[in-house]
């Protein structure tokens, strides 16, 4: 799904060859020297529990920004316009500023008090429950391939575009690269090199941002002849038209098809499932003490702005340049821009880097793209083994020794899933796998990860029950009732005859999310409130200051 | 106000500035603030 960057003779090979043999060299380095640093457990899974402010901010970003939001959202920013700086917004507020501030502190605090060292051992230590330990790992490495899989076809279409390796071999290396510094490196290998990695992304992303309106005579000026392209919607663009969008300085009309993608999926599921992922959440009990999280916070919030905040303001100002006649675009004027990329949105980011801007700024691109890739999935692949060896098997086996090793073997087996199932599984359902992630993760594990931090009267029945039936109404809505992958997976056509099960607006454009969270903290507040509550004793370690 | 079109989407964008801003602010504030210190003040 990654589209052509330039054609064989555009490209300087040598030049971009060269750059990305440094990079892996680069890669190679902080790998060795995070397989150097990690001896026993704490280090594999934690990083010794003793991370630098930056290295984590940095990490925490590169890991949660991936070529789906860079490209993926930038071109989806291309074609509806900026009522994605929403998403931008709650990525900052909520990603970042609330997951740090209320979540971060009291993970990193009740986590070492606890000597949890993943996030389902964090959730089964709080509620002195081993199989609840069990069930949250299982439920991370069923869905995680499914998230994995997609980011890593996106890696090796890019490197296929790019280096002109065929498709499977782009897989194989990618895989391959990404496998190695996560076994042996273990989550300071990761670390190191997704400080690397989102170093790379802000620099390439800002770059980016700033030649935009340098080439196109300001801030304002850029968004006053955006604001001025709004009629060209309805006269060239129907179906999105229809759809309800009314320009790209302007936010979708209410109540359409796409505000509702927008509010629901985007802003809301996107947005506030990021407080939920396993990967990111683990990173806050990688630090010494709350001053590094502190730090963390600043340097996070800026991450964001620039990686982000820049991908889908280009996105949207790309259909300035790609109307102009004036710009350098020779044969692709007077389009816009989801026409010139041929209606694809994946193409308009690339594209826009191709046609409008220097080579050198593509090849720093293909670099920011490859680094938001692995980053990604590194963590995903470090998550998915940690859960597999240290958390499933470990655990199954009673083991008391360190898991590095067996963790290490998780790994691989993530790996080698993820692999399989972006090989095998059809575009229709691995497409729609990042959504089926986020949604599924949050709606399991927000209410019961907010009450492991805040809620005391929370029991092992409560978390129990609101997990499986966030997973459960989560499940329900993906397969019967929302269109996007309900549709496409056809489940519901072959049991009950049509797409989704209720057809009235808007119910299939509502995300999941906006109905299984509730239903998610209902459930645990009920079960809770009707249980017995753990031991006072056991409430004191957790808390203790 | 900078060329854009609604309001809403302006507010999006100082939403933008103004979070950001904020997480650094809070950043440079407690930079040198960790629990021990923190737990003295509640």
């Amino acid at each position: 799904m990654i589209p052509l960057l330039c054609t064989a003779s555009q490209m300087h090979t040598p030049v971009l060859g060269t750059l990305i043999a440094i990079y892996v060299i680069a890669i190679g380095f902080l790998g060795w020297r995070g397989w150097k640093k990690t001896s026993n457990q704490r280090d594999y899974l934690l990083a010794g529990r003793q991370v630098h402010p930056f290295v984590m901010a940095m990490s925490y970003g590169a890991a949660f920004i991936s070529t789906s939001a860079l490209v993926g959202f930038g071109g989806i920013a291309g074609t509806y316009g900026l009522g994605l700086l929403w998403l931008v917004f709650m990525n900052i507020a909520i990603g970042i500023f609330i997951a740090f501030v209320f979540f971060g502190y009291r993970t990193r605090r009740i986590g070492k008090a606890l000597n949890a060292n993943t996030f389902p051992e964090f959730i089964g230590k709080r509620f002195k429950s081993v199989k609840l330990k069990l069930l949250i790992a299982m439920i991370i490495f069923i869905f995680i391939p499914l998230y994995s899989s997609v980011v890593l076809i996106g890696g090796a279409r890019f490197l296929e575009e790019v280096m002109m390796i065929p498709y499977s071999w782009s897989l194989a290396i990618f895989a391959c690269v990404v496998a190695i510094y996560v076994i042996f490196g273990g989550l300071k290998g990761v670390m190191y090199i997704d400080a690397l990695m989102g170093s790379v992304m802000i620099g390439g992303m800002l770059l980016l941002l700033i030649m935009c309106f340098v080439k196109l005579g300001g801030v304002a000026p850029a968004f006053q002849e955006l604001t001025n392209m709004a009629p060209l919607v309805k006269e060239r663009l129907p179906e999105a038209y229809a759809l309800g969008h009314r320009g790209w300085t302007v936010m979708p009309e209410i109540n359409s098809v796409w505000w509702w993608t927008l509010v629901s999926s985007l802003m809301l599921g996107v947005g506030i499932g990021a407080l939920a992922q396993p990967q990111l959440a683990v990173r806050f009990m990688t630090v010494k003490s709350s001053r590094e999280l502190n730090r963390a916070v600043l340097v996070g919030g800026v991450f964001i702005l620039c990686t982000v905040g820049s991908a889908y303001t280009v996105g949207a100002l790309s259909n300035v340049f790609f109307y102009r006649s004036d710009l350098g675009i020779a044969s692709n004027f007077s389009q816009l821009a989801i026409e010139a990329a041929g209606g694809n949105p994946d193409k308009i980011i690339p594209m826009f880097i191709r046609e409008a801007l220097p080579p050198v700024v593509l090849y720093l691109f293909a670099l920011t793209m490859l680094s938001a890739a692995m980053s990604t999935m590194s963590s995903l692949f470090h998550v998915t083994g940690t859960s597999l060896g240290h958390d499933f098997f470990r655990t199954i086996e009673n083991s008391r020794s360190d898991s590095t090793l067996v963790t290490r073997l998780g790994v691989l087996s993530g790996i080698i899933i993820s692999l399989v199932v972006a090989m095998l599984l059809p575009p229709g359902i691995v497409a729609r796998g990042t959504a089926i992630f986020f949604g599924v993760c949050a709606s399991a594990f927000l209410p019961a990860y907010c009450a492991a931090l805040y809620w005391k009267r929370a029991t092992r029945a409560g978390v129990w029950a609101s997990i499986i039936s966030g997973v459960a109404s989560s499940l329900f809505g993906l397969l019967f009732l929302h269109a996007k992958e309900a549709a496409g997976l056809g489940i519901c056509q072959a049991i009950f005859g049509k797409p989704v099960l209720i057809s009235a607006h808007p119910w299939p454009h509502v995300d999941p999310f906006i109905y299984s969270l509730p239903i998610s903290i209902a459930v645990l507040v009920i079960v809770s409130l009707l249980t017995e509550k753990l031991p006072e004793n056991h409430l004191a370690r957790c808390f203790k200051k | 106000m900078f060329g854009l079109g609604d309001n809403a989407i302006t507010a999006a964008m100082l939403g933008c500035i103004i979070s950001t801003a904020v997480c650094v602010i809070y950043g440079a504030i407690n930079w040198n603030r960790s629990d021990d210190q923190k737990e003295d003040k509640k």
